[in-house]
């Protein structure tokens, strides 16, 4: 590593260099120094990225079940009653009112998987540049035996920091901004239209108060 | 000697500062890359999440209608259809299918969707719902 050699030399006989001469080497030194923080970095990104992508798989996968629950649940029953007035009742007018709704009820959850698709192929904030870490780590090279002294073995402990960067998976603070405002209104909208068909023409009771326990998500 | 010992210790200052620079540099790309991949592994989830919620949530309400509508009836073809929706909904009902890491995620899909399709038909029900029962589900990267 002749970055290396440069700097031990420099300390050995700095007087005889030429001013131009340490400018380069200090140069040198800095672009490997860069050179080894851009690799930690890339290194760690990685790291950080393999151990919490399962993390975040199965709680978006379960953000997304609770959030289908009650569209499935109310998709199911506006099918079912009109497979029940298609075999009982064929003639009767509230089977085009059912076909009205369910077809509301796909576009509904349509457009509620759309959302999470447009969400799930967005490629992911780009990652902060580099050169803005290089500045935070303090990159100057007169400072650095100096300074760094027992630093450099504490920092050798990379599964202590591995551990401690690890519980932030826990609680993720970003969340993907996705409209689901409007979409959870209309899926209230979805439930009443039901309830009032249900009422309307006299099915079960205990249809209708299924539906009132479902909640738009 | 007092040289070498000198010229020891810049070594080994080198040496820990290129260690320092790469476990800084680690630092920084460990936290970017747990909050890249939270991310990015929470948006595949979800929609394989959504996807069998949202299956298995249709094949529930469908269920509970069919429930509500065939118990009044006492006749022996609605008892036997009643009782087949009545085992399709304890099967969902007992079904923690919100769990990726649940283990017999893969094994349950498909007996609710065995169960569905011998509900649909005693029920004499054609409706082709096809389009869930093809969704694959993979639970991990």
């Amino acid at each position: 590593m002749s970055w290396v050699r440069a700097v031990a030399s420099s300390g050995e006989d700095v007087f005889d260099e030429d001013m131009d001469d340490i400018g380069l080497q200090n140069k040198e030194w800095k672009h490997n120094m860069e050179k080894r923080a851009k690799d930690g970095y890339r290194d760690g990104v990685d790291a950080g990225k393999e151990a919490s992508l399962q993390i975040g798989f199965n709680m978006g996968y379960r953000e997304g079940a609770v959030k289908m629950k009650s569209i499935g649940q109310l998709k199911g029953i506006v099918s079912a009653l009109q497979c029940w007035y298609q075999s009982h009742d064929p003639g009767t007018p509230a089977l085009s009112s059912i076909a009205e709704l369910l077809r509301r009820v796909e576009e509904h959850e349509e457009a509620v998987i759309a959302a999470m698709r447009k969400a799930q192929e967005r490629p992911p904030p780009s990652v902060t540049d580099v050169t803005e870490t290089m500045e935070d780590l303090g990159m100057e090279q007169e400072n650095e035996c100096g300074k760094s002294g027992g630093r450099g073995r504490d920092g050798d402990g990379g599964g202590v920091c591995c551990g401690k960067n690890g519980d932030a998976g826990g609680g993720p603070t970003q969340r993907p901004s996705q409209n689901f405002n409007d979409l959870g209104e209309s899926m209230g909208q979805l439930l009443r239209r039901c309830v009032e068909i249900v009422t309307q023409h006299g099915l079960p009771e205990e249809l209708k108060r299924h539906l009132l326990e479902l909640k738009a998500p | 000697m007092a040289s070498v010992s000198e010229s020891d210790d810049l070594f080994d200052c080198i040496l820990m500062a290129d260690d320092r620079f790469h476990v800084e540099g680690y630092r920084e790309g460990y936290e970017e890359g747990t909050r890249e991949g939270l991310l990015e592994g929470r948006n595949h989830g979800m929609v394989h999440g959504a996807r069998l919620s949202a299956e298995l949530s249709f094949y529930h309400g469908f269920a509970v209608t069919w429930k509500y509508l065939l118990q009044t009836n006492v006749d022996a073809k609605s008892k036997k259809r009643l009782k087949a929706v009545e085992s399709l909904i304890g099967l969902i009902s007992k079904f923690p299918f919100e769990d990726s890491q649940y283990e017999n995620l893969q094994e349950d899909t498909e007996r609710v969707r065995a169960k569905f399709r011998q509900v649909c038909s005693l029920l004499n029900v054609t409706a082709d719902f096809r389009d869930y029962v093809s969704g694959s589900a993979t639970m991990s990267f």
